[in-house]
């Protein structure tokens, strides 16, 4: 068992710097030698609703969270109501003192459903409905409140004059380090870290770090352990979407088109700060080239969706590695066009980050139930790639590869991902260059009827484009000209030529990079998955294998074309199958059937939104195998 | 295109769905048939990569007024530098003559069971609202002036806009050759006509964008042709994308490279995302 491996929510109103606690907390222990992981929740919202971090702290490597916290930090009126389920005899709850007379009415932003179910709870357990009553459930169920006036330390450091909102980030992430028994100069450094070298800044955090350490030192009613600090590491912190972006940016992207929608225009945004770079260019380039000093990335906020994916697909036509990102939404304003660029066999890049739907749905959380609409998108038949990533490592590597499958097979790509994977923090090291690969399409000679749709065996024809190339591109079924014909035989040549190309990418994208088999060879039990929920399946099975189960994981990546053969080999390893997906339906158990012809019985799901946790995919796992249940819809998380 | 001495390489023609959306097969210049009312986002998205080619987009006013008029407007705000040529006949061709957005109301071309009972709108005043910086009118039948008034539009830094009337012989029999030819005149043979903004932001200028929107009225017995407004001295969004990328044009996306010499990245973590690394 690790030494150190803690669990904390930090919960607050959003624009209340929630985030900059959380990234606190992620870079104090960071530099202190640790590992560390974390997700946001949060709403449709600018300011006011709740919204939370949820983190994990551990001696060794972490891409997964658990309930109940150790440790939950209230940074609102709101948290201790919203999260009472979350806590159990080892959890410390964090609480502003003042705010214990709060009524449940009283809690302006909180939805009326909640407050309802809240309510019911609290009256069930013959407690008072205002926060104190919060507080005594969560005592009731072993955890150990520890008051704070948020307000008296914040003046105690700072006087009357600074407001004691402004610095309750601060504050709540110096109390909880404390709690957590971080050295105070790791918390000193993680404030810098986030908030940069501003002197009155920097002056006034340092005394609200010291009153929070002071505090937790005189109010010793909790059992505080010094963690020992570990040899650490330079890492990078990083989001989903900022991983892609960094990914797209290595693999060559030169246009990036969007529309603003939550939760994919972060990647954007990202990309808009760090558009304009120095590139290494190696030895035989001329380094005096002024020219060549600076490389730039062009990023453009288009009017609307179809617009970002018209100017992605036709920007491809010229050589640029092109990209557009969206969600569902957008996506589906999308699918006429990714027919056009499949008929035209261009080598367009959609970043698509699922959110729950249907319609607008819950924009800000989690939902893997765009699968199966990702692969039939767009009217007609024609070969397209869905390729998916679930974490940030691979995201970065998987952002290269799928330009390179565009282009080398000359087809549109989707690149399926989803609002936890978007939202979740990581720390990696730095990349490993001689393991990325660039590669790109077989150019054609140049010549005075250039056939841009040449008919080849493999459905690939030699590459042509705009400027170097006199090229013709239709909508419509088209001759190797790229002229418009109906001629029948033309368009079963096409049609041939096409979906060829989906046996071709089956033959050439090499098996581990379809699909990742990980775990025992044999197994009691085989995990069937795909998207962010790989990192909290691992972390499960370490679990299980403690208790002697053995488990392997079939992660799927490419899924379309589906690599039946593979995924068939992989799920004879075990008798019981376990399909797990944050969907209604189970829409990969749905893929395997129709591919492989192998009907998955056993289902773990989650629809809510929220993310999936250690705990709830253990129990799903145990329900199964004790055969109590098959299908076990997982319902945690604020 | 030879009078402009470019190769046919050097331009890249677009177009949407419907009648004039043929164009580019008709052409031997690199071409692109799009969508019905996406030309413009496809015709900008080759400029964005490859400022260095010219770009002409073809449109229906079906295309570009009704499916495509929310690009039609963005398109005013960016000034990307190509030419959009609206080929405006009053009625949707292919699909046996439906009204189009620029059919007045009341009109009853032959493909309507009833006279058209929607409003038209204004090409020419939509275009110079939401700020094309090139608007010109032109009449397809009268070859030699509407190549004239093409060159200059593509010559213009920044989008170009021509509302080509263009008779549907097959269901626009209101609006015929006929028709037009009794209307129309040329604002360039008054000598005292100046449609180019001198200075920017200035009562010159507000004066000359004003004359246009009042001659952009002028429809019914006599229909002005010829440039309307031209302004070339608002940035196009290549040199607005220029002032950040400073190397836009000389090393513009399409050229630029993505590996070294050594077949490696030429982008780097360190670099670029430094503002990521946990620095102790």
């Amino acid at each position: 068992m690790p030494l150190v491996d803690i669990d904390l929510i930090i919960g607050g109103p959003q624009g209340g710097g929630i985030d900059s606690a959380a990234q606190i907390v992620i870079r104090a222990f960071s530099i202190a030698g640790y590992e560390a992981y974390g997700i946001r929740e949060y709403y449709s919202n600018i300011k006011g609703r709740h919204s939370y971090f949820h983190v994990r702290v551990k001696d060794s490597p972490v891409r997964s969270l658990r309930y109940p916290v150790d440790l939950l930090v209230c940074l609102d009126y709101e948290s201790p109501f919203v999260h009472m389920e979350d806590v159990s005899e080892k959890t410390k709850v964090l609480y502003d003192e003042d705010l214990v007379n709060t009524k449940i009415e009283q809690v302006l932003t909180m939805e009326p459903e909640t407050k309802k179910h809240i309510i019911e709870k609290l009256r069930q357990s013959g407690f008072e409905t205002t926060l104190a009553g919060a507080v005594n459930y969560m005592k009731k169920k072993g955890a150990t409140p520890y008051p704070v006036s948020f307000r008296n330390l914040v003046v105690a450091a700072l006087g009357p004059s600074k407001p004691p909102a402004r610095y309750a980030n601060t504050l709540g992430a110096s109390l909880a380090m404390a709690l957590m028994g971080l050295p105070s100069e790791f918390t000193s450094r993680g404030i810098e870290s986030v908030f940069g070298k501003k002197k009155e800044v920097l002056e006034d955090n340092e005394k609200i770090v010291k009153s929070g350490y002071d505090f937790v030192r005189t109010h010793n009613s909790v059992n505080v352990n010094e963690l020992p600090v570990r040899p650490a590491k330079e890492k990078y912190i990083l989001t989903g979407n900022e991983a892609i972006g960094i990914g797209k940016v290595i693999g060559g992207l030169k246009l990036q088109t969007y529309y603003p929608i939550t939760p994919a225009a972060d990647e954007s945004f990202f990309l808009e700060g760090h558009d304009y770079f120095e590139p290494v260019m190696g030895e035989d380039i001329d380094v005096e080239n002024e020219v060549l000093k600076n490389m730039g990335v062009v990023v453009v906020q288009a009017e609307d969706e179809i617009a970002a994916i018209a100017m992605a697909i036709s920007g491809a036509m010229t050589g640029t590695r092109t990209a557009t990102g969206t969600s569902g939404p957008g996506f589906s304003l999308m699918a006429e066009a990714l027919g056009y660029a499949g008929i035209n066999e261009v080598p367009v890049v959609v970043t698509l980050y699922q959110r729950g739907g249907p319609s607008t749905g819950l924009p800000t959380r989690n939902s893997q139930a765009d699968l199966m609409f990702a692969i039939n998108a767009g009217h007609g038949e024609f070969p397209k790639i869905v390729y998916s990533s679930g974490d940030v490592p691979e995201a970065i590597d998987d952002a290269v590869r799928v330009f390179n499958y565009a282009e080398k097979f000359q087809v549109p790509v989707i690149h399926i991902l989803d609002k936890n994977f978007a939202n979740s923090f990581f720390l990696v090291d730095d990349l490993d260059y001689s393991k990325i690969k660039i590669e790109r399409w077989k150019m054609g000679e140049n010549s005075e009827n250039f056939e841009r749709f040449k008919l080849t065996e493999d459905g690939i024809s030699p590459m042509g484009m705009f400027g170097k190339n006199i090229i013709w591109l239709t909508g419509d079924e088209h001759s190797e000209l790229g002229h418009i014909t109906e001629d029948p035989e033309t368009r079963d040549a096409m049609m041939v030529k096409r979906m060829t190309k989906l046996e071709t990418i089956l033959k050439e994208i090499p098996e581990e990079e379809q699909v990742e088999f990980i775990g025992d060879k044999k197994a009691d039990v085989t995990l069937l998955s795909w998207g962010s929920n790989k990192g909290v399946i691992l972390s499960v099975f370490d679990k299980l294998r403690a208790e002697g189960v053995k488990a392997n994981l079939v992660y799927v990546k490419l899924m379309n074309p589906f690599p039946a053969e593979l995924v068939k080999r992989y799920l004879s390893t075990s008798k019981t199958i376990i399909d797990l997906e944050n969907n209604y339906t189970g829409q990969l158990a749905t893929l395997v059937r129709q591919n492989c012809l192998i009907e998955i019985d056993n289902f773990i799901l989650k629809y809510n939104g929220r993310h999936t946790t250690d705990d709830e995919v253990y129990e799903g796992i145990k329900r199964i195998l004790e055969k109590k249940e098959n299908k076990v819809v997982m319902v945690r998380g604020a | 295109m030879s009078e402009l001495n470019k190769k046919p390489e050097d331009f890249a023609i677009f177009s949407g769905i419907g009648c004039s959306a043929k164009t580019p097969h008709y052409i031997n210049a690199p071409g692109m048939h799009t969508l019905h009312g996406r030309v413009i986002p496809f015709a900008s998205g080759v400029k964005l990569a490859n400022p260095n080619l010219t770009v002409i987009a073809d449109g229906g006013d079906g295309d570009l007024l009704s499916i495509g008029a929310g690009h039609f407007v963005a398109a005013g705000r960016r000034n990307v530098d190509m030419t959009i040529i609206i080929h405006n006949n009053g009625v949707y061709g292919l699909t046996k003559g439906q009204a189009s957005p620029t059919l007045p109301r009341g009109e009853k071309t032959k493909g309507l069971q009833r006279p058209n009972i929607f409003d038209s709108l204004n090409p020419v005043a939509l275009a110079l609202s939401v700020g094309y910086t090139f608007v010109a009118r032109a009449f397809s039948f009268d070859v030699k002036n509407t190549k004239e008034i093409i060159m200059k539009a593509v010559k213009h830094r920044g989008t170009s806009v021509i509302d080509m009337l263009q008779p549907c012989p097959t269901y626009n029999d209101v609006n015929t050759k006929e028709w037009y030819e009794k209307r129309i005149y040329y604002l360039d043979k008054d000598p005292t006509w100046d449609p180019v903004v001198k200075v920017a932001s200035s009562e010159e200028s507000e004066k000359k964008y004003l004359q246009a929107i009042q001659k952009s009225l002028e429809w019914g017995d006599k229909i002005p042709l010829g440039v309307l407004y031209q302004n070339d001295l608002v940035p196009s969004f290549g040199d607005r994308i220029s002032d950040h990328i400073s190397n836009y044009f000389e090393v513009p996306p399409s050229e630029s490279p993505i590996v070294n010499s050594e077949g490696d990245p030429i982008a780097r973590m360190e670099k670029i995302f430094g503002d990521r690394l946990i620095r102790r």
